[in-house]
């Protein structure tokens, strides 16, 4: 067994998801007992105790929902406090590469709560119908939630198991450096070009809102979310950091950035999973409009200010652009 | 107006099955004034609690203008609610330290409308509940049968088309219960349709129509 298994965060964190586990497993039984069963036509006994138990899921994914996030940022902050424990590593970034789990892991937790988002979308349009019409839907949903949390749940043991402190890890500058004059950004992209497109895009996306085009709303919403990763790890970073070299989405976590990184984050994938979980679920649903917008808009806004802001604020106090 | 069908109630302690309840019909027609009558235990408040849509049905169904109310999610239950029913308690289940007009408009504030119309239709009950003289008075203040007629009064405000009591002349003398009746009567001749839970005796020989529904060991004694 290694120290990572044992410090505080990694046993409080795993406890944590395991507890959550079990309450999870009841909500799945029951869900798949209203995917097979739910008739809300029938007056019957069963029926009624499915409506009943069908309240039960809800409050447990309402209740899932809100742990969930919390220990996504729980997560977050324990890999970037386990960094003092790694050979090497001097950010989070260092300690989910530490092995080949890492970095799926983060990308599966962020999957979920994306998801999570979009049941909420579902369960409220349907309690605002007379007759629970998207239950099943809602379940089915529910039922591949609790898959992704049991593989998720495996990745986490296998991760915090599977960490050699003694092994030396790359950390930023080796992972999101130009090595060799190479091009990290994707599509041959360079940083006046991945700009434009991030404004552009943040534009269309509350073009689209507003007009309601849904797909293109959808699409518009997926490409900002992925420029807008590589524009604050390779552009608005540098200047958080106030270091041309220093390239990294973990560092503005720290303290030493008065955990700027928590809002730039959180608000860019809040603002882009409540919008495109808004838009599915109103094509699911078929409902003719989508509900947030202001929300999204603010997200967004927050977003695309708070990253501009620094760039803004170091040209004006150096005279000069990195 | 309010259809009751096969209706059963049962509530669950352990493996326990307790049946509250058992195969329940009742049609009750619009402007009709109906005495669930019974010893304690025999379902009455149960009854009426899944008619006002404030509990479920293990089994059954409880239609309100064809609504079947008893199965409607949270949201559509509580807007038929506040709209066609007005209820009456046992207990009054006022607020005691708001004054009598701030408990009668408490109903309409989620209701959106605009403030003239809430004072209008508060001046209006009190006045038909006839405790339009105690208005700006605290409700710990009141007497019984003031605080009866200060719950009449807040059932009544949102116009319901439906008023249900539970026991509502158990915690008032005698005086005060006939007093009641004579309310309900008015109430009834108004056309609201009335269903009231009691096991009081003075119900049993009403100087207006109405129909007594004997309840016994969770159904209807008939």
């Amino acid at each position: 067994m290694n120290e990572i298994l044992f410090s505080n965060q990694v046993i409080i964190y795993l406890l944590s998801e395991s507890l959550l586990f079990v309450l999870l497993f009841i909500a799945f039984v029951v869900s798949i007992k209203i995917v097979i069963k739910w008739d809300f036509d029938s007056f019957s006994q069963k029926q009624f105790r499915l409506e009943k138990e069908a309240y039960l899921v809800s409050t447990i994914t309402i209740f899932l929902f809100i742990i969930k996030f919390i220990l996504l940022i729980y997560f977050v902050f324990t890999i970037d406090s386990l960094s003092i424990l790694i050979a090497g590593a001097m950010c989070g970034a260092g300690v989910v590469t530490a092995n080949e789990y890492g970095t799926y892991l983060l990308l599966f937790k962020l999957i979920i709560i994306a998801t999570l988002i979009l049941w909420f979308y579902l369960n409220s349009y349907d309690t605002h119908t007379k007759n629970y019409l998207h239950m099943k839907k809602k379940s089915l949903l529910f039922i591949a939630i609790f898959i992704s949390i049991i593989f998720e749940l495996f990745l986490d043991f296998q991760y915090f198991t599977n960490i050699d402190t003694h092994q030396p890890v790359s950390c930023c500058s080796t992972l999101f450096g130009q090595l060799e004059g190479a091009n990290p950004l994707p599509f041959g992209l360079t940083i006046p070009l991945l700009l434009t497109l991030f404004y552009l895009l943040y534009f269309l996306t509350i073009l689209t809102l507003k007009t309601n085009y849904r797909v293109l709303y959808i699409v518009s919403n997926l490409l900002f979310l992925y420029l807008a990763y590589y524009a604050v790890v390779y552009f608005f970073g540098t200047y958080i950091y106030q270091l041309p070299t220093h390239k990294c989405p973990f560092c503005m976590l720290q303290s030493d950035y008065f955990y700027i990184g928590y809002i730039i984050w959180g608000s860019l994938f809040l603002g882009t999973f409540i919008g495109i979980s808004d838009a599915l679920s109103s094509i699911w649903t078929t409902r003719k409009y989508i509900k947030n917008s202001r929300l999204v808009i603010s997200m967004l806004t927050l977003f695309v200010v708070l990253s501009s802001i620094y760039v803004i604020i170091y040209y004006f106090r150096n005279g000069v652009w990195l | 107006m309010i259809r009751v069908e096969n209706l059963s109630k049962s509530f669950y302690h352990q493996q326990d099955e307790s049946k509250i309840l058992i195969d329940i019909n009742l049609h009750i027609k619009r402007g009709e004034c109906i005495i669930l009558k019974g010893i304690s235990g025999s379902g009455k408040t149960t009854l009426l609690s899944i008619i006002a849509g404030l509990d479920r049905p293990s089994k059954g169904k409880v239609l309100i203008d064809d609504e079947p109310i008893s199965k409607l999610p949270d949201i559509f239950a509580s807007k038929i609610r506040a709209k066609k029913i007005g209820m009456i308690f046992q207990h009054f289940n006022l607020f005691e330290n708001l004054s009598v007009y701030e408990n009668v408009t408490v109903p309409l504030i989620p209701s959106g409308l605009p403030l003239d119309d809430i004072y209008r239709a508060v001046d209006k009950s009190l006045k038909v509940a006839n405790i339009y003289h105690k208005r700006s008075l605290v409700a710990s203040r009141l007497s019984g049968g003031e605080k009866q007629r200060c719950a009449i009064a807040r059932a009544l405000v949102a116009d319901p088309d439906i008023i249900v009591c539970d026991e509502p002349t158990a915690n008032l003398d005698s005086q005060n219960s006939i007093l009641f009746i004579e309310t309900i009567k008015e109430l009834h001749l108004m056309g609201k349709t009335i269903v009231i839970a009691t096991h009081d005796p003075l119900f049993e020989n009403l100087n207006f129509k109405s129909r007594i529904v004997p309840m016994f060991d969770g159904k209807i004694d008939e």
